[in-house]
């Protein structure tokens, strides 16, 4: 008897370790928004290399800064250029970790909040982020729902005082993406 | 005074026309670059910060085996192109208005894919992308 419970409990414990899957995405979308009641300012970047694990909530993020897309060419322009300075910091990264991720059940579908607490790399500057987002479990994918604010000042982005009503001081940042399983 | 006014106006709409004007069409744009999806990765790999400095914003015509498609539910396309490193490769995400020009497009067949180029993450990244027909 004792036996069984020890082979039990040992095809149990390979079975969980065989379900740590890690779930991946190149095409993210991360946006943001930093215009104010004069003037929309918003940019899109759909190339968003993204992984995370779905036993230890391990995630990460990492995109180009070059490759946000916007509906002007001087705000691209001023975005790159003055305020990024995407020459110098080519990529922004977030490392972090999904504190409940034991509350996703990844084998039934339906949307399960979730925290995300971590560092966000951003215009050479290193700054902790914590944010609540969804996650969508659908089928063999998930899909990933979050939004966060960052204030610019806290990663030395200055805004020239003649256009200071028109660039908000925060930046909402908002992400979404459809992981597939990292085979 | 007529010439003054008239220097006014003119920079008056030159400067609306700049703050109106929209981020250049990199499908109506001609390729700075032609090459295949191979040596493009090659370029990057063995000195990523020449590479960067070389084809940052340009762009590039890239050629190469279409390793997967991927169209999401709000129709964003994105084609990756085979390098012969199974681990990095070049993502090419599409214009939107482009993703129908996918629709006859095979995993496997060789396509050349015309962009912008970002950088690279694990990838050579494009962006603004169309197929080269």
């Amino acid at each position: 008897m004792k036996k069984l419970f020890f082979a039990i409990s040992a095809l149990l414990l390979i079975h969980t370790s065989f379900a740590q899957k890690r779930y991946f995405t190149k095409t993210g979308t991360v946006s943001f928004q930093a215009g104010t009641a004069l003037e929309d300012i918003d940019g899109t970047n759909k190339s968003t290399t993204t992984v995370f694990d779905a036993s230890s909530g391990q995630i990460e993020f990492s995109l180009l800064v070059k490759g946000f897309e916007f509906k002007s060419a001087l705000m691209q322009e001023h975005f790159n250029e003055n305020y990024m300075e995407s020459d110098k910091y080519p990529k922004s990264i977030f490392k972090g970790k999904i504190t409940n991720i034991d509350k996703v059940n990844f084998q039934k579908e339906g949307n399960y909040p979730v925290t995300v607490k971590g560092t966000l790399e951003l215009h050479g500057v290193t700054k902790d982020v914590e944010t609540n987002g969804t996650f969508k479990v659908a089928g063999e994918g998930v899909e990933s729902v979050a939004e966060f604010v960052v204030t610019l000042e806290d990663y030395k982005i200055a805004i020239p005082g003649v256009v200071k009503d028109k660039i908000s001081k925060t930046a909402k940042i908002k992400v979404n993406c459809n992981y597939a399983v990292l085979k | 005074m007529y010439a003054f006014l008239v220097i006014f106006f003119a920079a008056a709409g030159f400067g609306f026309y700049l703050y109106n004007k929209k981020p250049a069409d990199v499908r109506k744009l001609s390729a700075n670059y032609e090459l295949s999806a191979a040596s493009l990765l090659e370029d990057f790999n063995k000195d990523e910060k020449a590479a960067t400095l070389k084809y940052l914003e340009k762009v590039i015509a890239v050629t190469g085996k279409v390793a997967d498609i991927k169209v999401d539910a709000s129709g964003q396309a994105t084609v990756f192109l085979d390098s012969g490193d199974p681990l990095a490769g070049v993502t090419c995400s599409f214009y939107d208005e482009e993703a129908k020009s996918l629709a006859g497009v095979q995993k496997g067949s060789t396509v050349t894919i015309k962009g912008n180029c970002t950088g690279k993450l694990m990838d050579v990244v494009l962006n603004k992308c169309s197929i080269n027909k």
